[in-house]
């Protein structure tokens, strides 16, 4: 046992939280006559500004080496305590919260056997405390800049806010030109204003800064690295000559295609999506019957002039099929009922006397202004008909919608059919995933680390998900997350700032490892690497985040946690259990 | 099933020696792992035979195990595959065992040809070494007799030691052959593919051979548990496996010869488990008393819980020890037990993963409740 600390033990009273509790008295009492304690006090309340003044000048003045303090939850007050040993000249490892509140206070009516276990949970945490080691921050450089796979209203949303004169931001677009699907959309909903105004707008906005470097015709071929220090290659085949070369474009790979390397601190993946095939949903009629067209087929034609059926004559009556491939793909793809109330606007301003149905099985209008919308488009003569198990035929150039979920209500005859399928993950989306290391849901999108509390980050830090690649999800929603993104990455990663690195990693003892590399197999964030001279699996201390999952498979003892390692685990436990 | 049958030419043994003979001059493989009688008497070690002639001293089935064979090929490709072909020929659970061990990365089953044979066990150590001769004609009549007593207990309930129980490339059928006759059975391109090249293609019906050995696997089955359930009695609960291990004195032989046992350095053995002598003192002085060597039991439960999902039952650990605890018969109710959970058999095929990578996420709901 590492001999001649001066251990300080302070128990927080937590207001009558514990005071009401346990016996804080006999608590101090006894904690006072083990040998290998210095000082012992309480308070009424540690985390309050006067109690972490008190907390630090005890430290200080009594020359305290180790700290244990008995409060709340460490998820409550660990950090809080910690910067204070850390402002009183302590490393703040040399600590150690034990949780009388809610571990003993809120949960054992008997004071006495609150106080007994209160006093037990003290001892082990002075036990563990003397086996804790100083842990020091790390900090790295990092690149402030950012590469922004995709070029849609969320790839460009993100790169006009995150682009500066002190970051720059390299937006990477398949295409031959930036701004996605929506460049093809004539108009917006609710309000129904022309698409470009936003669009052309946002195009221009990004073709002017002088910090966003737009390669269109390229594709990310590779990403390495971490958080602060990605390396990409870009593959481009783009003709325009940039106008300012970057120092960055190393390799030339010939004259017509480019391999680009770029150094980046994020990325961020907007890679939008694709539409279910309607091959796979026959029933539809879908390539086999002239007049059905897929809602972008629709919005295609409505912007470049007329509605107009294929052989030329301007047709009586639209139906617009909500929901088509929705049982497929399991999910709703939220924005289809909404552009198909817009189809509907579309066609009654162009061919006012033209019938248009809906036929939908379940209608989403969410938010403060759809359900209006929905009841404008209503109004302007506008059918709904709630129907199930669509089956589409023709005779003769008329079709004829088949259809169950309406009782008594015959098949409806129509000259054209919309279908509003469902949104899919992008087709080359695995191909990222891998590319990446980050996961795709059950559904194909990317999944981001947590639906709240990390909505646009992924299992890889530094690499965030925005726009339809994580989901389907409107325009609005779209710039939303961008923005988010924007933000999560101009918080974290500052110019002329260095990162802080997690310091309660994970190591792999060389002595000790097998080489099997389970560890590699469980890691979420690619931070453990096999080396194939030694034979044994290394951490990547930037990358580890000291989930502990390595830990915890690690067949042979090898892999240990930094401030959670065996000994110290099993000191606070011997203790506990004494 | 198909496999080839070969004439019995002088015994067993020698029959199976020839087979490795022609896949040594057909280059089918360059070295053969195989148990070799050493020279100071009647005892066997593994060694990679490369020489034809120095085949004459070896034995592909042992009287006893001494090093388990996966022990031997994990020594052999550890750090990486062998650059020449090894045909190993090893009893069913060193074949079980080095499946396990290449899960785990400490065997590259690359290049090396894994030859079975139907066992009919091995006798124990101590017996065997207190009079070899007695030993090796005790050995014949086990051969001759499947399910002769004389043999180590766990071999008696062993229920994988013959027939296609595992993933060998290659099955030497003895099992209730006709008195004349060996079976080759291939189970993978690779052991089809030596067959054909020696000349003796699998066509022959094994249907005989594999409903005898089925049903002999039965029988087994029902022994072991019977000795189980008897065992079970004396050992279930704290109180009677700190009796068990009682008499353990602590050698650790078990942890050392046993070849799933895959840690650099035991964490019993580490600088972690060794206190100050405070730290005793206060265990002695909670506890009212304190065994030494101490952490006997903890020793043992570790290394259940270690082991016990990839444990083949091959009883090297319960051979070497010298206090003759039934550790491999107690680690054979615990192993399947914890095996019957994943509904895994270890050393069963290379392609199931070892249970604890695998993710599930939906299972074990009865040990979520609260």
């Amino acid at each position: 046992m590492p001999m001649e600390e001066k251990i300080g033990v302070y128990v927080c009273e937590c207001g009558p939280n514990i005071a009401d509790k346990v016996d804080i008295d006999k608590v101090v009492e006894t904690i006072s006559s083990l040998p290998s304690v210095n000082v012992v006090e309480r308070h009424k309340l540690l985390c309050s500004e006067d109690g972490k003044k008190f907390l630090k000048e005890s430290i200080q003045k009594n020359e305290l080496t180790r700290i244990v303090v008995a409060a709340c939850s460490p998820k409550q007050h660990e950090v809080t305590f910690m910067r204070v040993c850390e402002s009183a000249g302590i490393n703040p490892y040399f600590f150690q919260l034990t949780n009388i509140r809610e571990q003993c206070a809120w949960i054992i009516d008997d004071k006495e056997e609150a106080t007994e276990r209160t006093i037990r949970y003290i001892r082990a945490a002075i036990r563990r405390v003397l086996y804790h080691k100083a842990l020091e921050k790390k900090e790295i450089e990092a690149n402030p800049d950012v590469l922004v796979i995709g070029g849609g209203i969320a790839g460009i949303s993100a790169s006009l806010l995150l682009a500066s004169g002190d970051r720059k931001v390299y937006l990477i677009e398949k295409t031959k030109v930036v701004g996605g699907k929506v460049r093809e959309f004539a108009k917006l909903f609710p309000r129904m204003e022309p698409c470009s105004d936003i669009i052309s707008q946002k195009i221009k906005e990004v073709e002017n800064n002088k910090n966003i470097e737009v390669h269109t015709d390229s594709e990310v071929s590779e990403v390495l690295g971490f958080l602060g220090n990605f390396v990409a290659k870009v593959n481009t085949s783009e003709n325009k000559a940039i106008e300012q070369p970057s120092e960055q474009a190393i390799k030339e790979k010939g004259l017509e295609n480019k391999e680009l390397e770029l150094k980046v601190g994020a990325v961020v993946v907007a890679t939008g999506f694709s539409m279910l095939d309607l091959q796979q949903l026959p029933q539809y009629g879908y390539g086999k019957y002239d007049n059905v067209y897929t809602a972008l087929e629709f919005e295609k034609m409505n912007a470049e002039g007329k509605i107009l059926l294929k052989n030329g004559k301007p047709p009586k009556q639209i139906a617009i099929i909500h929901c088509v491939g929705r049982e497929k793909v399991g999910y709703c793809s939220r924005v289809c009922c909404m552009y198909s109330l817009k189809f509907a606007n579309y066609i009654k301003s162009k061919l006012p006397s033209v019938k248009v149905s809906h036929l939908y099985t379940d209608l989403t209008v969410p938010g403060k202004t759809y359900q209006k919308f929905y009841e404008q488009t209503k109004e302007k003569d506008v059918e709904f008909i709630r129907a199930q198990d669509i089956e589409i035929t023709e005779s003769n150039g008329q079709l004829t919608i088949n259809h169950k979920g309406t009782p008594n209500l015959k098949p409806l005859n129509t000259d054209m059919v919309i279908l509003s399928s469902a949104i899919t993950p992008s087709s080359d989306a695995h191909k990222l995933a891998e590319m990446l290391n980050i996961s795709q849901g059950d559904n194909g999108f990317f999944v981001e680390e947590h639906p709240k509390l990390a909505p646009v980050s992924t299992s890889m830090e530094g690499i965030f998900i925005t726009g339809c690649a994580q989901g389907p999800k409107n325009i609005s929603d779209s710039i939303v997350q961008a923005q988010a993104v924007a933000g999560k990455i101009l918080s974290s990663i500052i110019p002329g700032k260095k990162l802080e690195l997690e310091v309660k990693t994970s190591e792999i003892s060389e002595a000790l490892c097998i080489g099997c590399q389970t560890c590699l197999e469980v890691c979420s964030y690619g931070a453990i690497y096999f080396d194939e001279i030694k034979r044994v699996c290394i951490v990547n201390e930037v990358l580890c985040r000291g989930c502990g999952n390595c830990v915890g498979s690690c067949p042979s003892g090898a892999a240990s946690s930094k401030h959670f390692t065996t000994t110290q685990l099993h000191q606070e436990v011997v203790e506990a259990l004494r | 099933m198909k496999g080839a049958i070969l004439k019995i030419e002088n015994s067993i043994e020698k029959t199976i020696i020839e087979f490795l003979k022609k896949g040594l001059d057909k280059k089918l493989f360059d070295v053969v792992l195989i148990p070799v009688k050493v020279p100071a008497g009647d005892s066997y070690a593994w060694v990679l035979v490369q020489d034809k002639a120095l085949l004459e001293d070896a034995n592909p089935l042992p009287p006893v195990m001494l090093v388990q064979g996966a022990k031997a090929l994990s020594s052999i490709t550890r750090r990486g595959k062998s650059n020449k072909k090894i045909a190993a020929i090893m009893r069913p659970c060193e074949i079980r065992a080095s499946i396990e061990l290449s899960k785990l990365q400490q065997i590259d089953l690359e290049n090396i040809c894994l030859i079975s044979i139907d066992c009919p066990g091995a006798l124990p150590l101590k017996d065997y070494l207190e009079d070899t001769k007695k030993g090796i004609d005790t050995f014949k009549k086990v051969i001759k007799e499947w399910g002769n007593e004389s043999v180590r207990p766990i071999c008696q309930m062993c229920d994988k030691s013959v027939g296609l129980s595992i993933q060998s490339d290659l099955h030497i059928g003895i099992f209730g052959a006709k008195n004349n006759e060996i079976y080759l059975i291939p189970s993978s391109q690779k052991g089809k593919s030596i067959l054909e090249e020696i000349g003796i293609p699998a066509e022959e019906s094994m249907d005989n051979w594999e409903k005898k050995t089925k049903e002999f696997v039965e029988t087994r089955k029902k022994n072991r548990k019977k000795i189980q359930s008897t065992l079970s009695e004396k050992v279930m609960g704290l109180d009677n496996l700190l009796e068990t291990f009682s008499n353990c004195i602590n050698c650790h032989n078990c942890q050392s010869v046993c070849p799933i046992c895959y840690c650099r350095q035991c964490y019993f053995e580490s600088e972690k488990m060794k206190l100050s002598s405070d730290d005793y003192l206060i265990r002695a002085e909670s506890k009212g008393i304190l065994r030494f060597l101490p952490d006997t039991l903890l020793f043992h439960l570790g290394r259940m819980t270690h082991m016990s999902l990839s444990c083949v039952g091959c009883g090297a650990c319960e051979d070497a020890c010298p206090m003759s605890i039934k550790v491999a018969q107690i680690f054979s109710i615990v192993g399947d037990r914890s095996q019957k959970v994943f509904n895994y058999i270890p050393g069963k095929s290379i392609e199931e993963s070892l249970p604890l990578k695998v993710y599930e996420e939906d299972e074990f709901h009865d040990v979520e409740k609260p």
